[in-house]
């Protein structure tokens, strides 16, 4: 039932993607008309879409790679007229992972928090993010006796750009393309252990931005 | 190795020869260029000169890196913790030798170290390596900047001029080079802000170390040691202008494992927190701080990024004052040596932590007398053992002036550790040092 209901998930964020991309030229030409720069001041945006993450450890020979829904929060300020800093917050969850092929007993949930810096080469909406901080991971599996979970702590890392759509003075619509590193250490769990664990999740996401 | 990259160099100079730091935008395409050029000669004298396996890379191995992404690497302490942050000043200071200011120099050493840990070498992409060499690289590579545009003097001239560029030529190598195809060794003209520091504090000592366990497990070794520090600008004096216009360098060399120490910590951010014309002067300021500590007993180190206020309470009319500091810090990642480290030959953990240091010091224009402080760090390993670990090191230093610039100094410190393993009992020592020190001290002031 989780399959299906992830499923029609993804397939809805991924109609929200293509018609915001198919209407982009639309909307930045709005953008242009309203002669204003992209963000000024306090500035908030929240996001989701489909993302595929890539699990690779110390000495594995190969990677292992799955989709999963994620979402965003990001709230800032702006530094220059081109330059903005935030903290974003970002999630991933896959409910049907595995650290092999074919395996879909793990419940994996990967979390960055990161300072990121937005830079606007121009005032047309465009910009590329980057950004360091903390990142976090839970794996959990059913076991015999309930579940066994295994959480880990470290690094976060994202980069990635995007795009504001301008709808009104105050809102905008994003859209991003970016990537989550998230290191956090071993992940041990009933009869295996994965040592160093990097995720990274590659993510097209929507969002609105109040700014 | 000079002439080939000189030659290159000389291939990609789009622009005619300026005069010393003429007014002018960035030149933005021959910073790209260079940074390019850096990872592709650095690749291909290391494959071909030197035959190293690891350079041999090619699209084959591109592609494989591409789809495995980052680990962690097994590389010696200081090739992690001090070459790779050089090799980073490299890729920043292509920028900034390129009149692109520090902020936007930023991405050059961070895509320099991406695609050089992509495309550079045969092993898979290293993310400790890519931190090391993308922010070490941007706190090292200001200071190697701001430090070499003091000794140059394109004012000078002959051989005082040449010595001066050549002595500038191992911390900023790149810009060196830029200067000598650009003609700007011999160039008379103006000097860049960077020159003059305003206020400076430059101390060198040179003398004995004794420290717990560095030339064995037990009893008390004795070493040589030379320390340099140097204090550019001073945070009071100074109003906030530019990343760096504010740092501190501390570097000590020992006879007993030569390079041990090398501390840089500089201001990207500052603002007074109380009216300037008082006399009680608080202010806050964000630096980053890159760290280095290694000898036989403790390894630990890396990139940090740190808030805190600096105050100064004068004392009398000649300069003399009480000032103190306290800073809370994050780390982007740290290494410690750890003894129950788990990954392949490496013998120390990565991780990002946190941490404070505080400081209490008495000096006169900024050139201290009495220095007591200390700091607190805790490291959460995310690669190696799985530990956590906690660095406590704290000091005092004192420096009797005994005329003419120079001055006797003595300093106590104590390092200290505790290391919690998950699979390993718990792992705590204490280092205690002292020093004895001849110093040479040259500073100048500018309220």
């Amino acid at each position: 039932m989780d399959q299906i209901r992830v499923q029609a998930l993804r397939r809805t964020i991924c109609g929200i993607a293509l018609t915001v991309l198919l209407t982009a030229p639309a909307w930045a030409q709005r953008a242009h008309r309203l002669h204003r720069p992209h963000r000024s001041g306090l500035w908030a945006e929240l996001g989701a879409g489909p993302g595929r993450v890539r699990i690779a450890c110390s000495g594995c020979t190969d990677v292992v790679v799955a989709s999963a829904p994620s979402g965003y929060l990001r709230i800032g300020g702006t530094v220059s007229e081109r330059v903005l800093i935030g903290v974003e917050v970002f999630s991933s969850l896959d409910r049907a992972f595995g650290f092999s092929r074919g395996d879909t007993t793990t419940r994996a949930e990967t979390a960055t928090a990161t300072v990121v810096v937005l830079w606007f080469p121009s005032r047309r909406g465009f910009f590329f993010k980057g950004g360091v901080g903390l990142a976090a991971g839970q794996f959990t599996v059913p076991g015999t006796a309930g579940v066994d979970t295994s959480n880990g702590g470290g690094i976060g890392l994202t980069f990635g750009f995007g795009w504001d759509f301008a709808i009104s003075r105050k809102v905008a619509i994003t859209t991003n393309l970016a990537a989550h590193v998230t290191a956090v250490g071993d992940v041990v769990l009933p009869g295996k252990r994965i040592d160093d664990v990097i995720a990274t999740m590659y993510q097209g996401s929507i969002g609105f931005t109040f700014r | 190795m000079t002439a080939p990259l000189l030659a290159v160099l000389m291939m990609v100079q789009l622009d005619s020869a300026p005069s010393p730091r003429s007014p002018r935008s960035p030149r933005t395409v021959m910073a790209i260029g260079q940074v390019a050029l850096i990872n592709t000669f650095v690749n291909r004298v290391d494959a071909l000169v030197f035959k190293h396996d690891w350079a041999r890379s090619g699209t084959r191995v591109w592609g494989e890196h591409l789809r495995l992404g980052w680990e962690w690497d097994e590389d010696a302490f200081t090739t992690n913790m001090f070459a790779h942050p050089y090799h980073g000043s490299l890729y920043f200071n292509a920028a900034r030798s390129n009149g692109v200011d520090f902020f936007q120099a930023v991405p050059y050493a961070i895509m320099g170290s991406w695609t050089w840990e992509y495309f550079g070498e045969k092993y898979r992409p290293s993310l400790n390596d890519w931190y090391m060499t993308s922010f070490g690289g941007i706190t090292l590579g200001e200071v190697f900047h701001r430090i070499s545009a003091t000794i140059r003097d394109n004012r000078a001239t002959g051989r005082g001029r040449t010595l001066r560029e050549i002595a500038a030529l191992p911390m900023d190598p790149i810009g060196s080079l830029n200067r000598l195809v650009r003609g700007e060794w011999r160039a008379r003209g103006v000097n860049p802000p960077e020159h003059d520091p305003g206020s400076y504090v430059f101390r060198i000592g040179g003398g004995a170390r004794f420290a717990k366990g560095l030339m064995a497990d037990s009893g008390v070794g004795r070493m040589g040691a030379m320390l340099v520090d140097l204090l550019y600008g001073d945070p009071f004096a100074t109003e906030y202008r530019s990343p760096f216009d504010v740092f501190g360098v501390r570097l000590m060399l020992s006879s007993n494992g030569g390079f041990s120490s090398l501390r840089a910590s500089g201001r990207i951010y500052g603002t007074n927190l109380n009216n300037p014309a008082r006399r009680a002067r608080h202010v806050l300021a964000v630096n980053t701080r890159y760290d280095f500590f290694k000898n036989r007993a403790q390894s630990v180190g890396g990139q940090s990024v740190e808030i805190g206020i600096n105050s100064r309470w004068p004392i009398g009319s000649r300069g003399y004052a009480f000032r103190t500091s306290i800073f809370g810090d994050g780390i982007l990642l740290g290494a410690i040596d750890a003894s129950g480290t788990g990954l392949g030959t490496r013998t120390y953990d990565f991780g990002p932590g946190v941490g404070a240091r505080w400081e209490f010091g008495f000096d006169r224009h900024g050139a201290r007398f009495l220095r007591v402080f200390g700091q607190l760090e805790y490291i959460h390993a995310v690669s190696g053992a799985s530990a956590d670990h906690i660095v406590d090191f704290s000091g005092i230093e004192a420096n009797i002036p005994i005329g003419r610039g120079f001055g006797i100094a003595a300093h106590s410190t104590v390092f200290h550790r505790t290391s919690r393993y998950s699979t390993a009992p718990k792992d705590e020592r204490n280092y205690p040092e002292a020093r004895l020190l001849l110093t040479w001290t040259k500073s100048g002031f500018k309220p």
